[in-house]
Order: structure tokens, then C-alpha cells, then sequence
């Protein structure tokens, strides 16, 4: 129930709002009743803002990565993501645990794998400058 | 005495006789010739001689399935009790592989939780030693009923009394649980294995080959997941361990970490120190060097040492205090923070604040490792772990900065904005948002993008590198805010820290009132 009191043109009048429904109300004026239909007012628009649409992905050429070695029991893995810089030992070389093999520069440091036991390097997959990432295997021992 | 009452004390005699026993001495013979201990051998070798008082000796199984109402054996396969090691309380149970395989029943897991149970009300560490089959399936749910109310125990009493559990023989299934929500987990190499399920279901299910060594030995689980933080020959080496381990702790979480006299001169210069850094900021150094060349007489325990060795979590006494150590190693994998790392030396920084052990910080961190491998892995819910135990953190914290600490790295790594009480750091101290040539690059990206001529940019980046180095990369930028309390001479590092430790004895601080945290686990 909601009262008015308004004046229009000098002439005074007391209205009465007596909401029924969501669109109909009662509404009496100085003592007379209407039923009056509200035509409610618009709610403000939002914008529609489309979504941004995704970037065409441009064709992108696979890096010519070396071929990537799958790491097996016996290879000596990279610690950690990197570059490597050295690399001190060839196939046939004869290691001694904790021997420097590769350095591979990450972090902006010269991480040094070491040998984890004696042995002897079969293979080495790994050349300076190659990117390697962590895991990857650089070259393995017997 | 009577004749009746001289034969009451023979039968007592014989009963405990049998129960030393066990499983009998063929069975003991058997454990022996698997170059194993039986379970009251263990708690021998564990606690100070003849202190060792058992319970529930004549306890026997309650299950009448599957011809077990044949076959009874006094202790149902655990020995319980308490005793002391280094004269200090300990409680003690140890599974007893000669008795049905050490598998558990229900009449076990309630020797156990009795043990567990008086450890809590007189605030003394439990000490597992397990050696167990698994769950007694012919008790069924028993079994399961038995195991859980082991792990509640194990919750309750977490960060209440230190718990440390060694494995001796195999632990599978369920009850790898109870040793995976205690502090410390010690396994033998060889003879003890912990996994969920075993090779053969391995086998059926994903089609791999491996032996129980591969899937859930002391190797693989002290290097590849972390279960364990120790790894031993023998088990007279993990006994000797879970010794060690304690004379570090207090007894419960009311009381104060131990200390002990202390013959180290606690003014001791440590020259060596004054030159470990290298001049070139991309070679790396021992940090073991340094943890040496300040604790008393050298010595640490190292807690995961094989595990993400790229930090260090150890044990060490200043002035007789004993304190855990968190640093950064710069020789493996540049002394990043990662996954693992940050995991390992979250759950550490939070067991010495659980047990008023004060916290040591060594920072030489280079950041946290970038990459696809650590971003799906979740490092920054991770990292944020190790973030969160230090915040969380109210034991006294000292920071030694000794060269890289860059950016969140640096906040992490117990900063002064992070509680950190007393942050000390060396002249060789690099703290800023990031190393040079990174900075340079976002700093002057314009600039170097108008170059053409290759030789003048790269003496552009020279100079902006330099001149970001002179102004950033040295430890009097953070200390000009007080966010470093001093600069110190690396060769002073012990008897700074011992002060600065002397000076937080009577520390107090609080954090609010709250259920628990949500550590972003």
C-alpha cells in the first residue's frame, strides 16, 4: 500500500496504489477507484559484449627438434630444463661416480650431472647448444 | 610361599615364556634367515637397556572363521609397551612377522591404540616398527575396523607427540596409511616394501612388469615419491636413526625443542665461508659447506636427503638449540624451487613449528622453475605450501641470505614480510624481483626493439645490465627498507644466528583463533 498526495494544476489529489498483481493495481484517486494496467518501464539494456573471438591460430611449424631419446634403466637424465653447454664424455669413455659428464645451463646457472656410478657411456645423445628439457635422456651408461 | 601360590608364579613364568616366544622358534628361525629381526629383538636394540615394560602380553585373537579358533598366540603377532631412549619416555609397539605374518586383527590394532592412547595422555613420542602381511582376512571388516581407529589415532596425536615410523618388512594396502600420516618414515632397503597394491595387481590392471623393489622399495620411495624419508642398509642403522631423530624433538608440542651442552665454540670464525660464493653468479657451491661450517661440531641429520635434493632439510644444533634447516642447494638444478621441493620443505618447516623447533633458513634461490611440466604439476599450489608454512609459522625464524633471492622466491623463502623474526644477509646477496638480463629485457624492451645495429644493443644491455646489477643485485637495496637487519660477514654466520636465536628464546607470537587452516594441499 503505498499513499500519494500531488498537486496538478492547484488541484489537489490523494491517490492510493494498492498493488493486486504483478501488473494490475487498485489505485484509488480523492476517493474514487481505478484499476489501472502499469506498462512497466524498460529495464536497462547491458550491452551484449560478444566474447573475443580466438585468434586464428597461425600454422605453426614443429620446432626441428633433435630427435628426443626415450630415457631407459641406464640412461643419465636432465635434472632440470635447460641448455646444454659441455659435454665431457664421448661413447666408449670410461666414467668414475661423480665425474662432471654434461653441464646443462638453466637458471642462470652451470648445473653440472655427475656420473651416478662407475661405468662405461654407450651412448651420447646430447650435443652443446641442444635444448633439453627435464627428464630427457642424455646419454646413457653401462 | 605355598605350594599353590609357587605353582600360580611357575604358570606365570612359563605364560611369559611362551609369549616371548611368538610365533615359536621355528618361525623366529625363519625371520633370521630372511636377515630380519623379530619384533622384541627390535625394541631391544631401540630402547635404553632393561627399560622396555610390555603390555598386553597374553592378548590373543578373538575370531572363530576359517580354523583360526585353532590357533592362538599370545601378543596376536604385535609387542607393545613403553621404555626410554636417552633416558626420555618413548611408547613403542612392533609387529611380529612370526606370529600369522604380523597381519592385523582387531585384538592387534587395540594393543596398539592402547599404546598410542597413553603416549597422547603423558605426551611422549610412539615409535612404529612395522613388519606385517597385512590385514587378518579372516577377521574381515574386523580387520578394516582395526586399521582405522589406528589411523584416527594417528591424526589425533599428529602434531601433538612426534611419531616415527620404521618399516622392517613389507607394508601394503591399507595399512601403508598409518606410517604415511606419521613425521618420519624410515625404510630398509631390500627387505621392506610399502604400496597400495602389489606387482600382480599391477600386472592385471596396467600390464606392468615391475618387482615389489621397483614399485614401493626404500630406493624408489626416499628418491622418486617422497613417502619415505629414509633410507637404510640395515636395521640396526634405522633403530640407531629413530634415536637420532629424537634427540632432536621434544617430547610433545607443549614442550620445548631439547638442548644440550654445547663444546663448539659458539664465536668459531669459519673463514672458508668468506670465499665459497663464486664470483661468477652462474656457478654453483656446496650448500652442505656452509650448514657444516655453522652448526655445532658439523654435525646434521638430513631428513629426505635424496629426495628433491635441490633443498635441504636438516636437523642441527646451534649453542646445543636444536633447530631444523631449510636451504637452498645451488648444486642440483640451480637451487630451484619446484614441486617437490616446495612439498618437501613444507611438510618440514611445519613439524619444527608443530614442535617448537626453531627454523634456520639459508636462501640462495634462483626462483621457481618455469615450464609445462611444473605448471600442469600444480606448482603454484605447491609452492603456495611452502608459502603457507612459513606464514603459518610462529617458532623463531632466522634468514641467512647468502646470494639469490629473486622473486617470489625471496617472498617464500622466509622473508621479513612473512615473519621472518631475524633476516640476516651476506655482502654477496642478490635480492630483487629478478636477475639482470631478465630485468633489462621488460626494463628497456622498447629501447632494444629500435635497435638495429646487433654490437651497439649489445652494449646497451651491458650498460642497463650493470647498472641494474649496481643497483639491485646486493643485499643494501632490502636492507635500506629494513627488510634485511643486517649485513654480515659471511665468517661471522654462526655466532650471528646463535645470537640471533638466543635473543627468540622468549618469542611469542600467536595466529588467530581457528578451526584449522586450509593449506592448499
Amino acid at each position: 500500500m503505498q499513499k500519494l498526495k500531488f498537486n496538478i494544476n492547484g488541484k489537489h489529489y490523494e491517490a492510493t496504489v494498492a498493488e493486486t498483481s504483478h501488473n494490475v493495481a487498485e489505485v484509488e484517486l480523492n476517493g474514487k477507484k481505478y484499476t489501472v494496467e502499469v506498462e512497466r518501464a524498460e529495464s536497462v539494456a547491458v550491452p551484449h559484449i560478444a566474447a573475443p573471438k580466438p585468434a586464428a591460430a597461425a600454422p605453426v611449424a614443429a620446432p626441428a627438434a633433435a630427435p628426443k631419446v626415450a630415457a631407459g634403466a641406464n640412461s643419465v637424465t636432465a635434472p632440470l630444463p635447460g641448455s646444454v653447454t659441455v659435454v665431457n664424455v664421448k661413447a666408449g669413455d670410461a666414467v668414475k661416480a661423480g665425474q662432471t659428464l654434461i653441464i646443462i645451463e638453466a637458471m642462470k646457472m652451470e648445473n653440472e650431472v655427475l656420473a651416478p656410478a662407475d661405468g662405461t657411456v654407450t651412448a651420447v645423445h646430447v650435443s652443446g647448444g641442444q635444448a633439453v628439457q627435464q627428464g630427457d635422456a642424455l646419454l646413457d651408461l653401462a | 610361599m605355598s605350594e599353590i601360590q609357587k605353582q600360580q608364579v611357575a604358570k606365570l613364568i612359563e605364560n611369559r615364556e611362551t609369549a616371548r616366544l611368538g610365533g615359536g622358534e621355528k618361525a623366529i628361525e625363519k625371520q633370521h634367515a630372511k636377515g630380519k629381526y623379530t619384533a622384541r629383538e627390535r625394541i631391544h636394540m631401540l630402547l635404553d637397556e632393561g627399560s622396555f615394560e610390555e603390555f598386553d602380553m597374553f592378548v590373543t585373537h578373538r575370531c572363530y572363521d576359517f580354523g583360526m579358533e585353532k590357533k592362538h598366540t599370545y601378543g596376536d603377532g604385535v609387542v607393545t609397551g613403553y621404555g626410554t631412549i636417552g633416558g626420555r619416555l618413548v611408547y613403542v609397539f612392533a609387529q611380529d612377522f612370526t606370529v600369522t605374518a604380523g597381519s592385523l586383527s582387531i585384538s592387534m590394532a587395540e594393543k596398539i591404540c592402547k599404546v598410542m592412547d597413553m603416549a597422547m595422555r603423558n605426551g611422549a613420542p610412539c615409535i612404529g616398527l612395522n613388519d606385517s602381511g597385512g590385514a587378518r582376512i579372516q577377521e574381515g571388516v574386523n580387520a578394516l575396523a582395526g586399521y582405522a581407529n589406528i589411523f584416527q589415532r594417528n591424526v589425533m596425536a599428529s602434531g601433538v607427540i612426534p611419531q616415527i615410523s620404521a618399516i622392517f618388512g613389507p607394508c601394503a594396502g591399507g595399512a601403508v596409511y598409518s606410517p604415511a600420516l606419521t613425521d618420519f618414515v624410515i625404510m630398509r632397503r631390500d627387505t621392506s616394501y610399502m604400496f597400495l597394491t602389489g606387482p600382480k595387481v599391477v600386472k592385471t590392471v596396467t600390464g606392468e612388469d615391475v618387482t615389489q623393489e621397483q614399485l614401493g622399495g626404500a630406493s624408489m620411495h626416499t628418491t622418486k615419491s617422497g613417502v619415505a624419508q629414509f633410507a637404510v642398509d640395515t636395521e640396526e642403522e634405522g633403530i640407531g636413526l629413530i634415536r637420532d631423530l629424537l634427540a632432536y624433538m621434544p617430547q610433545n608440542n607443549a614442550d620445548m625443542a631439547p638442548r644440550i651442552p654445547c663444546a663448539d665454540d659458539i664465536a668459531r670464525k669459519e673463514d672458508i665461508l668468506n670465499e665459497i660464493i663464486p664470483d661468477n653468479p652462474n656457478k654453483p657451491y656446496d650448500m652442505y659447506e656452509v650448514i657444516r661450517g655453522i652448526v655445532d661440531n658439523g654435525e646434521y641429520l638430513e631428513s629426505a636427503a635424496t629426495y628433491a635434493k635441490n633443498i635441504i632439510t636438516c636437523f642441527a644444533r646451534f649453542n646445543g638449540q636444536s633447530v631444523g634447516i631449510i636451504a637452498n642447494q645451488p648444486n642440483f638444478m640451480a637451487g630451484v624451487l619446484d614441486i617437490n621441493a616446495s612439498r618437501k620443505a613444507a611438510r618440514f618447516v611445519r613439524f619444527c613449528d608443530a614442535f617448537n623447533i626453531p627454523i634456520v633458513t639459508l636462501v640462495d634461490v634462483p626462483g621457481f622453475l618455469p615450464g609445462t611440466g611444473q605448471e600442469y604439476g600444480g606448482v603454484i599450489t605447491h609452492g603456495a605450501k611452502l608459502l603457507y608454512a612459513y606464514c603459518e609459522a610462529t617458532v623463531p625464524k632466522v634468514t641467512v641470505t647468502l646470494r639469490k633471492a629473486y622473486g617470489g622466491a625471496y617472498i617464500v623463502m622466509s622473508s621479513k614480510h612473512i615473519r621472518g623474526d631475524i633476516n640476516y644477509a651476506w655482502p654477496t646477496a642478490e635480492i630483487a624481483v629478478m636477475g639482470a638480463s631478465g630485468a633489462v629485457e621488460v626494463l628497456h624492451a622498447k629501447e632494444l626493439a629500435a635497435f638495429t645495429d646487433a654490437e651497439e644493443k649489445a652494449k646497451f644491455v651491458e650498460k642497463c645490465e650493470q647498472e641494474y646489477k649496481d643497483k639491485f643485485s646486493n643485499p643494501y637495496n632490502a636492507a635500506r627498507y629494513g627488510y634485511i637487519d643486517d649485513v654480515i660477514e659471511p665468517r661471522n654466520t654462526r655466532f650471528r644466528v646463535i645470537r640471533a636465536l638466543e635473543s627468540l628464546q622468549t618469542k611469542r607470537v600467536g595466529n588467530p583463533a581457528k578451526k584449522h587452516g586450509n593449506i592448499p594441499l
